[in-house]
């Protein structure tokens, strides 16, 4: 396999966390690894090769400028990378609409996509994941854009979690079909001529459920329902350690306690999902979370390289082309 | 890949420079060129977003920038560009300046 280019300058914790990601995929899942971007900040690579790439695009740059005016960015090269089939995917944790850009202008959009979509991986313990799309890269959609996420959503489903005819549902504010936006109502008609395995409309609630493998949405709803239950389970995390902490009898109840809690705990471990997956363009591209550390860096190489072996990319040309 | 009007290289006319961006920008939109006009509005009408416009950009500076040495579409000036008449000005105003 060729290898997966890691970039290297991305992310809150970049780049000591992320070459020590890169380091341990290598060691761990056996995937070779390239590292993209400025080899005096990367220091040690542990052996690894180095794309040499000056500049960085921040995590507050405009995303589409960032990408035509840093041209020699670690980003834009790693996305040149897979483009001149030097690597065989891409993984970021830096920012996402300039990942997201770095990977359409120069990887290039799937024909017949209209626009990529942001499949995250919503934890669910005891099952699969759900599959929510979009997660924040199109904030106004048309009812055509929501088919084309159910499609990809759907054989990303079944590339990553091998869910034969995986359920898609549409996000919206209650089951029946004649509740919710413009949007929803008119996207509800063509997924249910689709020929996907549509089960209807779904709530927020449902999303951390077996209710749909897909959840289909705009990236503005999206994003706000990720970020939602991203706090969510923030706080109760921190609520339930407070209490724990409350008193001496707490304290020793908790013991035993957390034990128990330690599986659901890594279930729900952001840096367990391997990140974000960018549907729609020409090749296999992460999106890891700004803060992710070394473990989220393995996860996401480890999926990188399961999706470019499974053949992601023709999974979602064909599950396009096939409507 | 070169369109189809660039068969001869030699200056490109409006109409020209017109059917060169309708091509691009129904490739990128994936919709009919029929359904784009010099008056269409690329967000109101086309639904095109930043990222679209900027993949446009990129395409006609690949493909003028061939042709005519030093085109360069200055990101500044996209915002001012609401149609895709608009767009048809710049360029053959900014093919004007690079030749």
């Amino acid at each position: 396999m060729l290898p997966i280019a890691v970039d290297a300058m991305g992310g809150d914790n970049a780049p000591r966390e992320i070459v020590e990601g890169a380091k341990l995929a290598v060691e761990e899942l056996g995937v070779p690894v390239v590292l993209v971007g400025q080899a005096e900040a990367i220091g040690d690579t542990g052996g690894l090769e180095i794309i040499p790439a000056s500049e960085v695009i921040g995590m507050r740059d405009d995303p589409a400028q960032g990408v035509r005016r840093k041209k020699d960015s670690s980003l834009v090269r790693a996305a040149e990378a897979v483009r001149d089939g030097k690597a065989a995917a891409m993984v970021s944790a830096g920012n996402t609409g300039a990942t997201m850009g770095a990977a359409l202008l120069r990887m290039g959009r799937l024909k017949g996509v209209q626009r990529p979509a942001i499949a995250t991986p919503i934890p669910v313990p005891g099952q699969t994941p759900t599959v929510l799309l979009d997660a924040g890269a199109n904030a106004e959609c048309t009812p055509t854009y929501l088919l084309q996420f159910a499609q990809m959503g759907a054989a990303f489903a079944t590339a990553r979690y091998r869910i034969k005819e995986p359920k898609v549902a549409l996000l919206s504010i209650g089951e029946e079909e004649t509740k919710g936006t413009a949007l929803v109502k008119e996207s509800h008609a063509l997924l249910a001529d689709s020929g996907l395995r549509f089960v209807g409309n779904v709530e927020g609630r449902d999303l951390m459920s077996d209710a749909a493998d897909v959840v289909v949405t705009d990236g503005f709803t999206g994003n706000v329902a990720l970020k939602t239950l991203e706090g969510a389970l923030k706080f109760l995390v921190g609520a339930v350690f407070d209490a724990f902490n409350s008193s001496e009898e707490a304290k020793t109840a908790s013991a035993v306690i957390l034990e128990a809690l330690a599986p659901v705990a890594a279930e729900l471990d952001p840096d367990a999902t391997g990140g974000a997956m960018l549907l729609g363009v020409e090749g296999v591209c992460i999106i890891s979370h700004g803060s992710s550390s070394a473990r989220a860096i393995v996860n996401a190489v480890r999926v990188a390289g399961e999706m470019v072996d499974g053949q992601l990319v023709d999974r979602l040309r064909g599950a396009v082309a096939a409507a | 890949m070169p369109a189809e009007t660039h068969v001869e290289r030699g200056p490109l006319d409006r109409q020209q420079v017109f059917e060169l961006i309708r091509e691009r920008l129904a490739d990128i939109l994936e919709i009919g060129p029929e359904t784009i006009a010099e008056g269409s509005s690329f967000t109101d009408d086309l639904d095109a977003d930043s990222l679209a416009l900027i993949e446009l950009v990129e395409a006609l500076e690949e493909e003028l920038g061939e042709r005519t040495v030093g085109f360069r579409i200055n990101d500044e000036d996209l915002e001012d560009l609401k149609t895709v008449g608009d767009a048809v000005d710049y360029v053959v105003a900014r093919l004007a300046q690079a030749s």
